[in-house]
């Protein structure tokens, strides 16, 4: 199949997660909504369900302002409202973990704003590298067994669970492979953003085999060439409108660190005995990331690190609004950036945003800078 | 606006638990200033870290969220939140946070000074806002951070795994903490502490209980700045002491029939949130002139920290107010409501606590609900002026009591 076709498949996709949901339910499967920033998707996978994420949508908010005041960042506030409006309609079960204080807040809403939904919590340890958090890590995992298995009706078993990590460590490496191809090849950043963002969406062993034929492709195809390249990072940079204006502007992102992207395929299920105790291992091994405890901001050791890697010139934040995690990690981020050398730009992103203007012009005179 | 006229005051009296409670916060700061002056460590830590650990060791340490309060109340919040959004802080951040990187930057403030840390003790039962807001201390100032993480229970009950969790991280926390400080951890002197803050606690519950009373002996106004002691001093002997003077100064405003309430007490309200540091003349003065007197706040029921053991500290710092379920929190709230003969709730819509206020919505309906009475909110900041409006706070305090008028008609 050509690039296009591929890239039109996984657009298709990322456009439409309600024509997927519906997919997945008429073929007679169970779905369980994840939301951000970690789950043990690895494990409702290997119980036959299907993970599908929720990082809500641009939309205006309504319902959900009955649960939230104005000052929540927007993805919790549409993943509230999506729920509310019954967007959400057959999924069976929602795993959300506390990983910041928004985070916390939505399941506690969501128990009463989305009845008909389960809230499966996931209490991730923050000291998660001593053999105590790892331990803890593995309690959070049994109790989300155990409310699947409720919810759902499915059963776990370790055997299922060591061929899903596999198949999650699969799709890793090709995630991996095509950010570090899409840095080169001629792709825009909208068909970046939906080759991730689709990923979402379906199984993981689908999503690995259309995307390792896209790699092929891409690595056979032409190169951009004379592209300002930028790292992006951020939680969340799936907006066309925004993402638009950087290939307007000849902007390449070579790297990101967006946690609903790259971030999320950094690091494998390692090879243990026990597949739970593995999968634990995983979270333990984890890093550079604003929700997860980091006293020497190794996060931003390793954005400038990556940056220079990919001979990017520049650091784009793309800054969820009412996001205090990033917003405490930016100056850090912005003083590293300095230092290096490297041009930096903080955009504010929101999902109500329906007016681009200032972020293009910002944009903009980002590129002239160079 | 209705103040009391000010006649000329006595001099206070230093047996009074106002005197010996403002006695031992600014002795808190003191004591700090001097050891560091003497060369010795002093640490930041957060109003939620098991005090115990340093008290046991006998380590200096501040308090960075009472100083941003300290600083708010007496008009330098805007200033010092200007200086960290010049650094590139987000006016999103909390501004108990955006007040101490200010702090940290500007090295002194005239509302109230601080040593500057050569360690910190971060825990994040209250928020985890405060994992990012230390991470950047400890980065920029290069220095150890001590990190407890105590998980927001998303259940009713702390279950044993986490018990076990943060149980295993006390004893890192204290074995960092030997090591980094070259003090000793003593069984011996620990079964002192926690014997100390166990009186601290019961006598600081029984007195805020005392507004089961009508009229109530005090102004709840009393407990948020009484709390800072419970913050900052609960392990240490002089503020059991002084919460059981303030819980006999209680018993006997009760038996005179006298209040600290200085007006007559005509509706009694719950309190929701952290008290608006900026605006708390405001604040309190717009309940005070209608008769409105805040009787309790979930602050009556923090601070529990009465245990048996060293499990048992580890539990109660699980659970703490923002750590628990909505179920969990909104049934403390109720039985406060009813134990002490609430007939409406003001809620404090906190820009800077995203966690407070992220599902209070839907809790204060529950509560109100629940005890039939009226529920309002105002929207505000615990420290940040810019995000209070004195015209709207007035509207929803007058809605509150009219419509707590009317329920009494209807009796
Ligand atoms: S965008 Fe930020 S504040 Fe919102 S849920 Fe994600 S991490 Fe939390
Ligand atoms: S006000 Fe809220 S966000 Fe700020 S330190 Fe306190 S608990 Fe955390």
């Amino acid at each position: 199949m050509a690039v296009n076709e591929l890239l039109a498949q996984l657009h298709e996709v990322a456009a439409s997660p309600k024509k997927q949901l519906d997919k997945y339910l008429k073929e007679g499967k169970k779905v369980v909504a994840v939301t951000p920033v970690y789950t043990p998707q690895e494990i409702i996978h290997s119980m036959g369900l299907v993970p599908m994420g929720v990082w809500g949508a641009d939309m205006e908010i309504n319902e959900a302002k009955k649960y939230y005041p104005a000052f929540i960042c927007s993805i919790m506030q549409t993943v509230l409202e999506l729920g509310i409006k019954g967007e959400y309609e057959g999924v069976s079960a929602i795993v959300i973990p506390s990983l910041c204080d928004s985070l916390k807040t939505l399941g506690q809403n969501w128990k009463y704003a989305v009845k008909d939904i389960p809230f499966i919590p996931m209490t991730y340890p923050q000291n998660r590298k001593p053999a105590y958090g790892i331990k803890f890590t593995k309690a959070g995992y049994e109790r989300v067994i155990r409310d699947l298995e409720v919810a759902t009706g499915a059963h776990f078993s370790e055997f299922a669970l060591a061929e899903s990590n596999k198949i999650y460590n699969e799709h890793n490496a090709v995630m991996r492979e095509f950010a570090e191809i899409a840095a080169e090849a001629e792709i825009t950043a909208v068909q970046r953003s939906d080759v991730f963002k689709s990923a979402w969406f379906m199984l993981p062993e689908e999503h690995t085999a259309i995307v390792r034929k896209l790699n092929e492709e891409l690595k056979n195809g032409p190169k951009a060439e004379g592209k300002l390249k930028v790292l992006v990072t951020g939680i969340l940079a799936d907006s066309p409108n925004l993402l638009k204006t950087f290939d307007e502007n000849g902007i390449k992102i070579v790297a990101d660190d967006v946690a609903h992207e790259s971030r999320q395929y950094r690091t494998d299920v390692p090879d243990m005995e026990n597949p739970v105790d593995a999968l634990a291992q995983k979270f333990a091994d984890m890093d550079n990331c604003t929700l997860l405890y980091d006293r020497d901001k190794k996060r931003v050791d390793y954005i400038i690190e990556q940056a220079k890697k990919h001979d990017a010139k520049g650091v784009i934040v793309l800054m969820t609004k009412f996001c205090d995690p990033e917003e405490f990690d930016y100056v850090p981020i912005k003083r590293a950036c300095d230092a290096a050398g490297l041009m930096h730009l903080n955009i504010e992103v929101d999902r109500q945003m329906v007016n681009y203007e200032q972020a293009h012009t910002m944009i903009q005179a980002f590129k002239e800078m160079f | 606006m209705g103040e009391e006229v000010k006649k000329s005051r006595p001099a206070p009296d230093p047996n009074s638990a106002k005197f010996k409670l403002g006695q031992i916060a600014a002795k808190a700061y003191s004591d700090a200033m001097e050891a560091k002056a003497r060369g010795e460590m002093v640490g930041w830590c957060a109003s939620n870290f098991p005090v115990e650990i340093p008290e046991t060791l006998g380590l200096y340490v501040c308090y960075p969220e009472n100083q941003a309060a300290g600083i708010a109340a007496r008009g330098g919040g805007e200033r010092m939140c200007n200086i960290s959004e010049g650094e590139g802080y987000s006016n999103d951040i909390c501004a108990y946070a955006r007040i101490s990187l200010a702090y940290m930057k500007a090295k002194e403030a005239p509302e109230q000074n601080m040593p500057l840390p050569d360690f910190v003790l971060c825990c994040n039962n209250i928020c985890n806002c405060m994992i990012k807001w230390y991470e950047n201390i400890a980065k920029e100032l290069d220095i150890p951070m001590i990190m407890i993480d105590i998980p927001f229970n998303p259940d009713y009950e702390v279950s044993d795994a986490e018990v076990e969790y943060i149980k295993a991280q006390f004893w890192d926390a204290i074995h960092q903490l030997e090591e980094y400080t070259g003090k000793k951890w003593s069984d011996e002197r620990f079964k002192e502490v926690m014997e100390i803050s166990g009186r601290s606690s019961r006598a600081w519950i029984e007195a805020a209980s005392q507004a089961k009373y009508v009229p109530s002996p005090f102004n709840g106004f009393d407990l948020l700045n009484h709390m800072a002691v419970m913050v900052t001093a609960r392990g240490k002997a002089e503020a059991a002491e002084a919460m059981e003077t303030l819980l006999k100064e209680y018993k006997e405003n009760h038996e005179k029939g006298v209040s600290t309430f200085r007006a007559e007490e005509k509706y009694r309200i719950m309190f929701e949130g952290i008290a608006c540091w900026p605006w708390l003349r405001v604040t309190s003065t717009g309940l005070k002139s209608r008769g409105i007197n805040m009787v309790t706040t979930i602050y009556a029921d923090a601070f529990g920290y009465i245990y048996e053991d060293f499990d048992g500290m580890c539990r109660a710092y699980a659970n703490v107010p923002n750590a628990m379920n909505l179920e969990h929190a909104r049934d403390k709230r109720i039985k406060l409501c009813r134990d002490n003969s609430v007939e409406g709730v003001l809620v404090h819509t906190n820009r800077s606590c995203k966690l407070w206020s992220g599902f209070m919505p839907e809790m204060s309906r529950q509560i109100g609900e629940a005890c039939g009475i009226p529920v309002a909110s105002f929207d505000g900041d615990q420290a940040d002026p810019r995000n209070f409006s004195e015209a709207q706070y007035d509207t929803r305090v007058q809605g509150l009591m009219e419509i707590m008028e009317a329920n009494k008609g209807g009796n």
